[in-house]
């Protein structure tokens, strides 16, 4: 896809309303949000490509965008789209699960009004547990992570309405 | 036999980089772990891997046993590289990951506790016949009985706090009239300083040099030395500038430092990479500590072994012979290493901000290690290397002059550095003439950042 045609394509997801357009090709990642206005935003990121460096002597260029770096800009761009919410973020690193075991139902769901203390999601590191609870009462308006999602320490879990 | 695919760097900076350069050179796969701070840090960038692990504070990141090896779990690393600093010389945190069945890159967590603990490393030094400071046995309670030992080894005396540190506490008497009036002004000065009057008593070096022995030890039982590194230049004990060989040194005597380390190290089955610390003066050598690491000066052995001293410990923590040819043992040439710190040249007050121009210098015999950049905003909370510019040479003349061209091309704008007073050093006669002893820095002068 070449720059001409990704132009393109932000101009028909503007005209027609289009909330969020993914791509992913070999090498190339694109996401519109149409609704984060007022400018649509593009992230788009090279898989492998590494520009020349400009001077010799100096440190190479930073390579491509981390993984977390993408997240990062992901974020970003969601914080207009969700200001007003209260987002509950990680306060450990490890894995994020929504319920206490495999058979049970998740501790909530998006939509559950939920009070300050309530525990929302477990949080699994060095084989130990940690429950991780509210710290506001309110709606959940959205869960980010997967269910078994590897987290790192300061990543948004929860965004709440608060009531 | 461990196999170690996939290595965690639980370190930042400069070491951070040079890990994750050893496991790409050697195929594995590298995860970078970071604080709140660090998000725009080349260690970060480089690894295949990288987990956020706290807040800009260390003791809540880089500290941090718990989001270290769960970040270990969640990436799949099978190994852990310590660096130094940080968890380096740990022993919990080296049994924690040896427990979460994670190899830990380093020395036993038996090991980093016994040689950690400076009486018992003494002691284990005195009973492997390594040569250490004379002094008192323990604490001396009675004036008569520092007398006593003052006069067995000889003035000057050194009355030292038994729980101290950083320098309280300590008292340097030239004789028994000396010793007379110290010794109760350094008991309660204890007292108040540490809750405890004891105070041992050590002969005092008036000109001693800091000299060091790398040694490394396999797990087939193996252990060699790699030299001795002299860090005699330094400031209120951070080292500024390291060079092997020593200038100080004969064969005999590094072969006498070497065997004695090795003895040492044989005594405790050390295995992986460590640092014998030698006080020398007048043709002696006393042990002083040992450090259960890789150490910020490595790069200075591996300039005149040609041994990649990052690469043999992961070559040895994951059960492989050490590969440093058997035979008679010679250093190559001459190194030498310059710490660029973030810091006033002339007050050593730290200088974090952003690097606005950052020129590195290159040809023939120059290395640099380093994870700064230009743009790069050095942060507040650790510590102020920045880079380390090393020097390799036939000889030490043909280093010193690589080292004055290098650090007139090596450039850093936007925040102070220790450039310019390395510049005024390695014009110093009598550091020239490798005259020089751990107190050199409080004898220099120079003419600040006019030179």
């Amino acid at each position: 896809m070449n720059f001409k045609e990704i132009l393109e394509l932000i101009d028909k997801v503007a005209d027609r309303g289009i909330g969020v357009v993914e791509i992913e090709q070999a090498g190339l990642k694109l996401r519109i949000d149409g609704k984060s206005a007022p400018q649509p935003q593009v992230i788009h990121s090279y898989a492998g490509a590494q520009p020349a460096p400009h001077v010799p002597v100096a440190p190479p260029p930073p390579p491509p965008p981390t993984a977390a770096e993408k997240a990062a800009t992901v974020k970003a761009e969601e914080d207009a789209a969700e200001a007003g919410l209260h987002i509950i973020t990680s306060p450990i690193v490890g894995t994020f699960y929504r319920s206490a075991n495999p058979e049970s139902d998740p501790f909530v769901n998006v939509g559950d009004r939920i009070s300050k203390g309530q525990v929302l999601c477990i949080i699994e590191a060095m084989k130990l547990m940690n429950e991780i609870e509210s710290d506001v009462n309110g709606v959940i308006s959205r869960i980010y992570p997967q269910n078994g999602q590897p987290i790192e320490y300061g990543e948004r879990l929860f965004a709440v309405t608060l009531s | 036999m461990p196999t170690i695919s996939k290595v965690l760097i639980a370190n930042r900076g400069e070491i951070a980089l040079r890990v994750i350069l050893a496991c790409k050179e050697m195929g594995l796969k590298t995860v970078a772990v970071h604080s709140e701070a660090d998000r725009d840090a080349l260690h970060v960038r480089y690894a295949d891997d990288d987990v956020c692990i706290g807040p800009a504070a260390s003791r809540q990141s880089y500290l941090n046993v718990s989001s270290i090896i769960a970040a270990a779990e969640i990436t799949g690393a099978d190994a852990i590289h310590p660096g130094y600093g940080f968890l380096a010389e740990n022993a919990h945190f080296a049994e924690i990951a040896g427990e979460c069945r994670l190899t830990f890159i380093g020395p036993t967590p038996e090991s980093i506790r016994l040689m950690g603990n400076k009486a018992v490393a003494r002691d284990t030094a005195k009973k492997a016949g390594v040569p250490i400071l004379p002094g008192s046995d323990g604490p001396v309670r009675t004036f008569e009985e520092a007398r006593d030992v003052a006069e067995t080894i000889g003035y000057p005396v050194i009355l030292k706090a038994s729980a101290g540190g950083g320098g309280r506490g300590m008292r340097i008497c030239g004789d028994e009239s000396g010793l007379q009036s110290a010794f109760d002004t350094a008991r309660n000065e204890a007292e108040r300083a540490f809750g405890s009057a004891d105070v041992y008593l050590e002969k005092y070096l008036e000109h001693p040099r800091h000299i060091e022995i790398q040694i490394f030890g396999d797990t087939q039982g193996r252990i060699v030395h790699l030299g001795e590194r002299d860090c005699s230049i330094q400031r209120r004990h951070q080292k500024l500038i390291e060079e092997s060989p020593s200038p100080a040194l004969t064969p005999e005597l590094r072969q006498a430092m070497g065997d004695a380390a090795i003895k040492l190290c044989q005594s405790v089955n050390y295995v992986n990479a460590g640092t014998i610390e030698f006080l020398f003066q007048d043709g002696e050598f006393y042990f002083m500590e040992m450090n259960t690491r890789i150490q910020v000066e490595h790069p200075v052995t591996e300039e005149v072994t040609g041994i990649d001293l990052v690469k043999e410990q992961i070559r040895v923590a994951s059960g492989l012979p050490l590969s440093v040819p058997k035979g008679d043992f010679r250093l190559r040439g001459h190194a030498m290493e310059f710490r660029i710190n973030a810091e006033d040249p002339v007050t050593f007050a730290p200088n974090p901000g952003k690097i606005r121009e950052f020129h590195i210098p290159g040809g023939p015999g120059v290395r640099v290690d380093t994870a700064a950049y230009r743009d790069y905003v050095i942060p507040p909370h650790y510590d102020s290397l920045i880079a380390k510019l090393i020097l390799r040479g036939k000889d030490r003349a043909e280093v010193l002059a690589r080292a004055r061209r290098a650090l007139e091309q090596f450039i850093i704008e936007g925040v102070k550095t220790s450039i310019p007073l390395d510049r005024a050093i390695v014009n110093n006669e009598r550091f020239i003439r490798g005259d020089f002893s751990t107190r050199f820095m409080e004898e220099f002068e120079w003419g600040g950042l006019s030179s």
